[in-house]
């Protein structure tokens, strides 16, 4: 035997304990790691990807209030600006649906083909829809769900616009993160609508993700007490605004962060305390045989972090194998999109819960060290 | 002439406070214990003499007074080198055995050894001596509670013998025992007083254990009656 044996042998004497210490610190790690997933994901928009370099510039009053078509030729020529698109929210019902789920969007083809950087057409052909103001570009999903193909005619019956749409399948999309929406011609949009000379909100496309903030900047400054003024950000930020209107995400995030942190450290400090406390006349046995405060220290250390130690492997490697091995991304309709389980905050969940073990230790090391030979034998098994 | 005394032991009290009461333990004890005698100490419940062995082994310490093993004032060294003289020289033997539940009678017999110079095979070879001496060397695997107490007592001296200390303190050692085993203990110490020459302080309540010893010291409220 040495002393290593020894250890192990003392952490493993309550098989159940162990496991269930090991268990707690592995699912409130794995949970920590999960949050901390989803606040990097809700805040950290998506860089050196397409959509970081998106951007819809809307009015700042609400999505509700139009935007004058007019304000194309100054965003145009802000610098870091590739492309732009007016891009219309239509929110009719397909057929006789009282709720359509895919949403349809008027833009302008010829300068929407330069924000479409991920999409790749599947079928018919993009210079086909370019071309027919009186057709459509129609995601792959949506073409799978309603057996729809090239050609075949899909009716809207408008509810924010009392007219009602009569498109022809000229492409169909696919590659993107939601491949359901419904593309047609803004100009049809307005010539129904008696030309109004407004758009839903501008489709921007930033040179680089590094000037995509400085765009947003400019797009904001260059409206700036205008009678429409501006609200840009990019197209995650955009997507994530409607759920940040629930309440500040990020805090939230944190603060259960916090409690499960919390909760961790008192589950671990009171299991150790507990196979400590148990052990107590044996610690006097061992401090009466000659060894150390500081040897006592160690096992009592060495016990603790160990337990945590194997606990943040399961639940760190749990969280990672969960989370990279879902596809998220279906299964929450593209609302979740990497959620990536990143080295570094792999590396905090493990930290902290190498830290829970460390604390946990201090108290009954503590408390062993302050305690005298007699005392301790003076205890009951 | 006499040798020096092994154990010497001047004007030793104890007093334990407890806020307003004062329980005077041990009170002005002088004794000197000789290389190799077998020491009984004796007398009714409360009179001193765990106090007494637990000062001597250095897991407690007087309030005044002075005792010298070897020549060396316990009461001088620091906590951390009070560890390492009681590894040296003190093998404890208690009334409720205290092995360590989950090691096998061998890895308990070795654990003092554990904080020794000695390497694995010199280790395992002075376990089975000691394992052998007190009659189990066909024991060594087994763990505490698959032996009856008579053994873990055993194995309990083979602990407390195993690093060759100058002391082994023995506070009730067969309190816990039937007659048989505890026959076998109180020989087995005899053995160690009378032929290895090891010093031997043993506190018992039982008179027949007292036979067993080469001196009996009576104490009574903290003092030496006899
Ligand atoms: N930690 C302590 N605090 C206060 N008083 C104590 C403490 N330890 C012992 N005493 C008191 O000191 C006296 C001697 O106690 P000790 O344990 O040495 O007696 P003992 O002779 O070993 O008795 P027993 O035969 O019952 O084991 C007793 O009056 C006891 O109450
Ligand atoms: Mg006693």
């Amino acid at each position: 035997m040495n002393l290593p044996t020894f250890i192990l042998k003392n952490a493993l004497r309550n098989r159940r304990r162990a496991l269930l210490t090991v268990l707690s610190v592995g699912i409130s790690c794995a949970l920590l790691v999960t949050l901390l997933t989803l606040q990097r994901e809700l805040t950290v928009p998506p860089e050196s990807q397409a959509a970081s370099l998106r951007i819809i510039a809307r009015n700042k009053v609400s999505l509700a209030q139009p935007l004058p078509a007019k304000q194309l030729r100054v965003i145009e020529r802000i610098p870091g600006v590739v492309a732009v698109s007016p891009f219309t929210y239509f929110g009719g019902n397909f057929r006789d649906e009282t709720l359509t789920s895919f949403a349809q969007f008027a833009v302008d083809p010829v300068r929407f083909r330069g924000l479409l950087v991920e999409a790749r057409v599947m079928e018919g052909s993009y210079e086909a829809f370019e071309k027919d103001r009186l057709s459509c570009m129609v995601g792959i999903e949506t073409v799978g769900r309603y057996g729809l193909r090239i050609g075949d005619r899909m009716k809207f019956t408008g509810t924010f616009y009392p007219v009602d749409l009569d498109l022809k399948i000229a492409a169909v999309f696919g590659g993107t993160i939601d491949d359901r929406g419904v593309f047609f011609h803004h100009k049809l949009l307005d010539e129904l609508s008696g030309d109004p000379g407004t758009v839903g909100t501008w489709y921007i496309r930033a040179a680089s993700p590094e000037v995509a903030n400085d765009v947003i900047a400019r797009l904001n400054g260059a409206f700036a007490n205008t009678a429409a003024e501006v609200r840009a950000e990019t197209e995650r930020a955009f997507q994530l605004g409607f759920v940040s209107m629930l309440g500040n995400v990020k805090m939230l995030v944190l603060l259960i962060s916090g409690a499960v942190v919390f909760t961790l450290s008192l589950v671990t400090i009171s299991t150790m305390s507990m196979a400590i406390r148990e052990r107590f006349r044996e610690l006097a046995v061992l401090k009466a045989l000659g060894f150390q405060r500081r040897e006592l220290f160690a096992f009592i250390l060495a016990e603790s972090f160990g337990l945590a130690a194997l606990g943040a492997l399961l639940g760190v490697g749990g969280a990672w194998a969960l989370w990279t091995h879902l596809d998220l991304q279906k299964l929450t309709s593209g609302f979740l999109i990497y959620f990536e389980v990143t080295p570094r905050i792999m590396a905090w969940g493990a930290a902290v819960a190498a830290l829970m073990g460390v604390v946990a230790a201090l108290p009954p090391a503590w408390q062993t060290a302050r305690m005298s030979v007699t005392e301790g034998l003076q205890t009951l098994d | 002439m006499v040798a020096d005394p092994i154990v010497s032991i001047r004007d030793l009290s104890k007093v334990y406070r407890q806020g307003e009461i004062q329980v005077t333990a041990l009170n002005q004890v002088s004794i000197d214990i000789q290389t190799g005698e077998f020491v009984v100490l004796m007398g009714p419940s409360g009179s001193g003499k765990s106090t007494l062995l637990h000062i001597i082994a250095g897991i407690d310490r007087a309030s005044s007074g002075s005792v010298l093993v070897q020549g060396i004032n316990v009461a001088n060294l620091t906590e951390s080198q009070l560890a390492d003289w009681r590894n040296q020289n003190v093998g404890f033997v208690f009334q409720s055995f205290n092995l360590i539940p989950v090691l096998t009678a061998a890895e308990n017999v070795e654990l003092p050894l554990l904080l020794t110079a000695l390497g694995r095979a010199e280790r395992r070879r002075q376990v089975a001596l000691a394992l052998d001496l007190v009659g189990l060397a066909d024991r060594g695997h087994h763990r505490p509670d698959q032996m009856s107490g008579g053994q873990q007592q055993r194995v309990a001296i083979a602990r407390a013998l195993v690093t060759d200390p100058t002391l082994i303190v023995a506070d009730e050692p067969t309190g816990n025992l039937d007659a048989k085993s505890a026959t076998d203990v109180l020989s087995i110490l005899q053995a160690l007083s009378r032929d290895s020459r090891k010093t031997v302080i043993m506190v018992t309540h039982d008179p027949k254990a007292a036979g067993y010893g080469t001196r009996s010291l009576h104490l009574e409220k903290g003092e030496i009656v006899a």
